[in-house]
């Protein structure tokens, strides 16, 4: 095949730009640390990568979501702790005063305490966290009891749990609900024994230690409860830590530049760009001008 | 035999060789030109003396009489060069493909943290986000502002590449030359063809002289070069006239063809001849010479390229796709019409990717409304359409939001964005309360059913069997990825077709400096042989007219 200049010359600036273009390829990983930097780089991984980055915004969410729900269990047991030691402390009036030995004027202090516990626990049952009510359900705007002029209390039902989403698929209830704890018998025990300490009527008052304990009872099980819920809790952050640490693995490996490979490549090319450079010039240099007379 | 036919001789030898050193400089002159074929000089041996005939005269064998010039030839291809025209055809082909949609790349591209993907994700997680506090009015600000951004991408994207297909449209040209406005490829092809025709005439006024107009001949295989670039085409040659040599060129005749060679035809079977041999003889070419026209239909698809000529009746390209080159490649892109079971389609890179980010937002939208509308809002009232075709709310007719939405026109509402509590996320009314929320936030990458968008049951799925938002905004971009990625290899492995070619064809025409100077001193050598033969027989006779017959005085 006849060759000439022209031809030398052209082949040499074609592979030059194509020399040039690799070159600029791999600078442009090593500076963005990406793999590819449009989608018709390889579509495959750029398809891939979508759904990994709304897996990572998803995992991450769960992960802020969990915090919210931190904020509603960890209220709700201090609350209901506070509770059931107002209770305790109730009982132990019932049976200091169930003694036959207290003067009508003694029960009638201890009565006064009691007024002053039932207050507390009406207090807990409203308690606002955040501007929300904590144990009326999703009707964070209302209170869960109210009470009359009369001291007549009425606690709300039928509330919806609140339902936090901490995982694909998992709602997780974060309140503990108010009806199951204060409903029921709870506020007719309590009243029960204050009017026994007002009557001054002893049998009653003996019969209160029994009701207390039931209100414990009803407490310490919703307690129980959402302790288990909160272990659930945990084990859904830790599952939610290490989901997030294999999306992001994932997403590296899927996207990432492998950076041993990408400085490699960009030495190689450029001792081939160099060798291209030096043979370029070598050969264009001379012609038979150069050498004749 | 003459006296003076020694100096005849060497005259005709001088004159010879000074033609092959012109020759040599011109090609020198020439090496960096763009289309230039190499040229040289044919030289003969002229007839010999004495040449047979009854007076001839009676001397011992034929004597040489010297050299003569018989023409000059450009050294050049013609098979190479309509290899090189179909090739060229296909590489502008992928090249124009790969650029427009490299522009379109540009705008859906979703591997960086600006992309709609992103901005969708975005919404979705502060829709979750607020599930966890409904009753945060900050919450329902960033939820509200997250999705007009959404819509904003929409419009963004929608409208950028709108402005591309014009630009494409503007790239194939034709319509309003009147105006000055717009004349592409079209024109491109009917001024190539106008500049091929005044050639034709030229040579066609040269070459029955007995001449070869080599440069001529260099400059219109440039041009059809350059047509073949925008539409593929096959050339044939015919012969100028009686006294042309049988190694001109001709008068070339231009016809369109697919990419095997064949002719394209017309609904008639007609092959579309764009240059005719007869055309050089026309009175007025500006006017009277054929002319590709394009027609477009409302929303900018090319209908038709025709093929124009006065006094005789417009032939129609059957098939655009047929005809491989840029111009293919732009109606590719921008759009074009084709006729499927008598109803008329628009296909194309741009309005499919349109279209299916229009279906994308209207899907989209009403599935998000229908969530949305059967929610309460903060004041315990059912949400109104969140996504709207960007009307203005009428409380007579609020389905009329709803209507024709597209990727252009999606806007949240704007009661919406002025009353944040009328954004409706529970599901009974009460403050606490974000169960709708959340199923906002999971209908992005929920299998859509009929139902979902406000539909009858059992009718077909917005976007196909168990395909989410997400996922078809990700098979948008895959295809696009796709065509992208194979554009852009097909134009490596088509260029270097090409350039193979090409240097097949500078391989035969290039000039090689080296080659040139060699001939230099080959002629130059000659010459001062020549000079030397002429020197011998000047002393020969100065010795017959000055010394002869003196008889030694």
């Amino acid at each position: 095949m006849r060759i000439t200049q022209g031809m030398i010359s052209n082949n040499m600036l074609t592979n030059l730009t194509k020399s040039y273009s690799n070159l600029n390829k791999y600078m442009d990983q090593l500076n963005t640390g990406n793999k590819i930097s449009k989608p018709s780089d390889n579509p495959f991984i750029a398809i891939k990568g979508m759904d990994y980055r709304t897996q990572l915004a998803q995992v991450e969410q769960y992960k802020s979501n969990t915090t919210e729900v931190d904020l509603w269990m960890d209220n709700s047991d201090s609350a209901l702790d506070g509770v059931s030691s107002g209770l305790k402390r109730m009982q132990e009036l019932a049976i200091q005063a169930s003694n036959g030995t207290y003067s009508e004027s003694e029960r009638k202090n201890v009565l006064e305490e009691a007024k002053q516990i039932k207050a507390d626990l009406i207090s807990i049952a409203n308690r606002k966290v955040n501007d929300r009510y904590i144990f009326n359900g999703t009707d964070t705007n209302h209170a869960l009891i109210t009470e009359d002029a009369n001291g007549v209390v009425t606690v709300n039902s039928g509330q919806q749990p609140v339902k936090i989403h901490v995982a694909d698929n998992i709602e997780l209830q974060a309140n503990v609900n108010g009806e199951k704890v204060f409903g029921g018998d709870f506020f007719k025990n309590i009243d029960g024994f204050i009017k026994a300490l007002g009557d001054n009527n002893q049998a009653d008052i003996e019969k209160g230690i029994d009701t207390l304990q039931a209100n414990i009872d009803t407490v310490i099980n919703q307690r129980a409860d959402l302790g288990a819920r909160m272990n659930r809790m945990d084990l859904i952050k830790n599952r939610l830590d290490s989901q997030e640490i294999t999306a992001k693995d994932v997403m590296s490996k899927n996207e990432k530049v492998d950076y041993e490979k990408a400085i490699t490549d960009l030495l190689t090319q450029e001792t081939m760009h160099r060798a291209a450079l030096a043979a370029g010039s070598r050969v264009i240099q001379p012609s038979l001008v150069d050498f004749l007379r | 035999m003459s006296t003076f036919h020694g100096l005849e001789m060497a005259k005709q030898a001088l004159f010879t060789q000074q033609m092959g050193l012109y020759t040599t400089g011109h090609n020198l002159s020439n090496v960096n030109t763009e289309g230039f074929s190499r040229q040289r000089v044919n030289f003969e041996a002229m007839s010999p003396f004495p040449s047979a005939s009854r007076n001839r005269p009676s001397i011992p064998g034929q004597l040489g009489t010297g050299v003569m010039a018989g023409t000059v030839q450009r050294i050049r291809d013609a098979f190479l060069d309509s290899q090189y025209r179909t090739q060229n055809s296909k590489t502008a082909y992928w090249d124009t493909r790969a650029t427009s949609l490299n522009r379109m790349e540009n705008l859906l591209n979703e591997i960086d943290e600006t992309g709609l993907s992103k901005t969708m994700n975005d919404f979705m997680t502060a829709l979750d986000a607020l599930s966890t506090r409904p009753d945060n009015t900050g919450g329902r600000e960033v939820a509200i502002q997250k999705g007009s951004i959404v819509a904003e991408s929409f419009n963004h994207i929608a409208n950028s590449l709108e402005q591309i297909q014009l630009d494409l449209k503007k790239q194939i040209g034709s319509l309003n030359a009147e105006t000055g406005e717009y004349d592409g490829k079209i024109g491109d092809v009917n001024s190539l063809l106008r500049q091929i025709n005044d050639l034709n005439k030229q040579i066609g006024e040269v070459e029955p002289l007995g001449y070869l107009p080599n440069d001529l001949y260099d400059r219109r295989d440039k041009l059809i070069d350059e047509l073949s670039g925008i539409v593929n085409i096959k050339v044939d040659y015919e012969t100028s006239g009686k006294g042309s040599l049988a190694i001109a060129d001709g008068i070339a005749k231009i016809t369109l063809a697919d990419v095997k060679g064949n002719p394209i035809t017309d609904s008639g079977g007609a092959p579309i001849a764009l240059l005719k041999a007869t055309d050089r003889s026309l009175a007025d070419p500006e006017k009277e010479l054929g002319k590709l026209t394009v027609s477009y239909n409302d929303v900018g698809a090319v209908t038709s390229i025709e093929f124009v000529k006065q006094g005789e009746s417009s032939q129609k390209i059957e098939d655009m796709m047929a005809v491989d080159g840029s111009l293919k490649a732009l109606i590719k892109s921008n759009g074009y019409v084709v006729g499927e079971n008598g109803v008329d389609k628009v296909v194309g890179d741009f309005p499919e990717t349109l279209s299916k980010l229009n279906k994308l937002a209207q899907n989209f939208a009403l599935a998000f409304n229908k969530i949305h509308k059967e929610a309460k809002d903060a004041n315990g009232e059912n949400g109104m359409a969140f996504f709207t075709n960007g009307s203005k709310y009428d409380p007579a007719n609020p389905n009329a939001l709803e209507t024709n939405i597209t990727a252009f026109n999606i806007s949240i509402n704007q009661e919406l964005s002025e009353h944040p509590d009328k954004l409706a996320i529970s599901a009974d009314g009460s403050a606490g309360d974000g169960q709708k929320a959340l199923e906002l936030a999971k209908m992005f990458s929920k299998a859509l059913t009929a139902e979902d968008i406000g539909g009858a049951a059992g009718d077909p799925e917005p976007f196909g069997k168990g395909i989410s938002v997400t996922g078809y905004f990700q098979q948008i971009i895959s295809k696009m990825a796709v065509d992208t990625q194979e554009a852009n290899r097909r134009l490596v492995n088509d260029g270097v077709l090409q350039q193979k070619i090409q240097n097949d064809r500078l391989s035969v025409s290039a000039v090689s400096i080296d080659e040139e100077m060699t001939n230099l001193l080959k002629f130059q050598h000659a010459y001062n042989a020549s000079a030397r033969s002429m020197t011998a027989m000047d002393e020969i006779l100065d010795k017959i007219i000055n010394s002869m017959g003196l008889v030694g005085r």
